[in-house]
């Protein structure tokens, strides 16, 4: 079996042409990006979250999905992890764990039977703090950019970070200075998230957790959830560090007792605000019509 | 007092007349390269603006963004200031045939917020609305209806994305070489201009000196290419005055260089602009709406509900 080509990097702002000096920044035309833009999508694996997401989640961009706890959020990354390898992208899966421990058993469960081997393309990492997160996202970036070949060994083009909000959760005060170097490392690690999805054409999917909020958010800010007025944690830093917000309420049913749940498109560049109801099953993540129940 | 004004006019109209007849070069005043107020008036006039795609947002801008001068737009993520840059960059294409510049566009993209397929249904829109407005124009022009595909509209677009604040700098020093071989360029646009330099500098006099040179490029760049320069930018919190207010990123370093401003909020579940900044024209507001074809005038007082599939 001969290995995998070597994915070639992106072309980068200095790629040597006839016209252009090899050290000056080079423009791309949008309309050659078209198809690839179309193709590299991670679906979600159920056509109708698919179909809210506008075929799935892009690549060389930046995803968040926010909600409380046991809205699904892990239970989405998992399911992504798994679909990666099956998927057109092809692709293993870098899983960023910083909600230790990491759920092996339910990763297990949620792999099929008809392909055992899924699991060895999902490679876990435990983040511990932003610095943490940081080198391994150094360590990342030069793994991607020198790929080894093997038969067995698919190309990593998936990230996903569970959550955001853990690692920010000890080590700051709320003093000016804490939260101004807080916000520093958002942007930091932001930056270096979104320069691997462009380079090397990734899905980043990271999770975050939610807060209560007690004034009205105008806007997209905030959903309600449990009954409570929520909004993503991290605040409006955050907010200006991911390019699409997908958040994940849940209501209890007013015929009292059932749970309703909602996949709500909170802002996206490419995807008009829109929800879709979805059910958390034993074998995954899945959006119903919201007649079925 | 009347006819000392028409005497006045009649001096400036016939100082005017006098010099076309020595060539369109020459200069009008005692001082090369001076221009008198009445060339500079009737400049202004001929100048086009770039329409932003909804007639009220163009009316509080005094028909659009204006070409020469530098515009700001800000606001928080998801109120529309991606979809406006990308409704800028094509809107600018629009053929002088139907109303437009005819140009191309420079989009730097430093957040990876530019989605191909999202341009391509905002081409699709623009076209959808020209052939609309325009319903027997271009049958008659027979190159007309060639131009009008959104494949062109994607191709008029120099993409550059950028991955940190050296590049940005590079890019934003490229420009002026990259302008002088492209003169169909008539907007440059960056979304978002701030976000590389909000990571911790070590040395923050250096991140104001870098941002005020690179706002100063651009205007200059601006007003010898004769193209509009619009940045987006981020909002965050400030706390003065007691109280949280939303301001302009990285605003006291380097805003100041912006010829105009325009603040894009959320009223409840309306998207508005507010003009906060321009040299000739009130500060207003107005609501606006992001439609699948694009920015459009707000549809009816009724909020947008969020459509359940």
């Amino acid at each position: 079996m001969r290995p995998p080509a070597a994915k070639p990097l992106v072309a980068t702002t200095t790629s040597s042409s006839s016209s252009y000096n090899q050290h000056e920044p080079r423009p791309e035309n949008p309309l050659l990006l078209l198809a690839s833009s179309r193709a590299a999508k991670l679906s979600l694996g159920c056509p109708l979250l698919d179909r809210l997401l506008s075929g799935g989640l892009p690549a060389a961009s930046v995803t968040e999905i926010a909600g409380e706890s046991a809205s699904g959020k892990t239970q989405i990354c998992l399911q992504l992890a798994l679909l990666a390898p099956l998927s057109p992208l092809s692709s293993s899966s870098l899983f960023l764990c910083s909600d230790l421990p990491f759920p092996l058993r339910r990763l297990r469960l949620l792999a099929p039977k008809s392909h055992p081997d899924l699991l060895d393309h999902v490679f876990v990492a435990a983040v511990h703090s932003p610095s943490d997160l940081l080198s391994l996202l150094s360590r990342a970036q030069h793994h991607l950019s020198h790929p080894t070949h093997s038969p067995h060994r698919l190309p990593t083009r998936v990230i996903l970070l569970d959550s955001i909000a853990s690692l920010f959760r000890a080590d700051f005060d709320a003093s000016p200075a804490d939260l101004k170097r807080r916000t520093g490392l958002f942007f930091k690690i932001s930056a270096k998230l979104k320069e691997l999805a462009y380079r090397h054409k990734c899905v980043v999917v990271v999770t975050n957790q939610v807060v209560d909020v007690v004034e009205g958010n105008t806007g997209n800010t905030m959903a309600w959830s449990s009954g409570r007025q929520v909004s993503p944690a991290l605040g409006l830093s955050w907010a200006n560090c991911v390019n699409t917000r997908l958040f994940l309420t849940r209501e209890v049913g007013s015929d009292g007792g059932s749970t309703r749940r909602h996949m709500k498109v909170a802002f996206a560049p490419h995807l008009p605000e829109r929800a879709c109801e979805f059910v958390i099953r034993r074998d995954g993540v899945f959006g119903v019509e919201p007649a079925q129940r | 007092m009347k006819n000392e004004i028409q005497e006045s006019v009649g001096i400036l109209k016939a100082d005017k007349g006098a010099n076309k007849f020595k060539g369109a070069e020459e200069p009008s005043g005692v001082l090369k390269g001076a221009q008198n107020a009445w060339d500079m008036l009737s400049e202004e006039q001929l100048q086009k603006h770039i329409s932003t795609g909804s007639s009220d947002l163009n009316g509080i801008l005094g028909g659009g963004i204006h070409c020469k001068e530098v515009t700001e737009i800000g606001g928080v993520p998801g109120v529309g200031k991606t979809q406006l840059g990308i409704q800028l960059a094509i809107n600018v294409q629009i053929p002088m045939d139907y109303g437009g510049l005819g140009g191309k566009a420079v989009y730097i993209d430093t957040e990876g917020s530019f989605m191909v397929e999202r341009v391509y249904q905002i081409a699709e829109g623009c076209i959808s609305d020209i052939m609309e407005y325009f319903p027997y124009h271009h049958d008659k022009s027979s190159s007309g209806q060639g131009n009008l595909q959104p494949e062109r509209f994607l191709a008029g677009i120099y993409y550059f994305r950028i991955c940190s604040y050296t590049e940005q700098i590079a890019v934003i020093n490229y420009l002026e070489k990259f302008l002088g071989e492209h003169k169909d360029v008539r907007i440059v646009i960056i979304d978002s201009v701030t976000f590389h330099f909000r990571q911790d500098f070590d040395d923050l006099a250096l991140r104001t000196r870098v941002l005020s040179g690179l706002s100063l490029k651009l205007m200059k760049l601006s007003k010898t290419y004769n193209l509009a320069v619009v940045l987006l930018n981020q909002v965050t919190t400030k706390f003065t005055e007691g109280s949280f207010q939303l301001t302009l990123a990285l605003g006291d370093s380097w805003s100041h260089s912006c010829t105009n401003r325009l603040i894009l909020y959320w009223k409840g579940n309306e998207r508005c602009a507010y003009l906060d900044k321009s040299p000739s024209l009130p500060v207003a507001s107005t609501p606006y709406a992001v439609t699948s074809k694009g920015v459009r005038d707000a549809a009816t007082p009724n909020c947008k509900r969020v459509r359940i599939m």
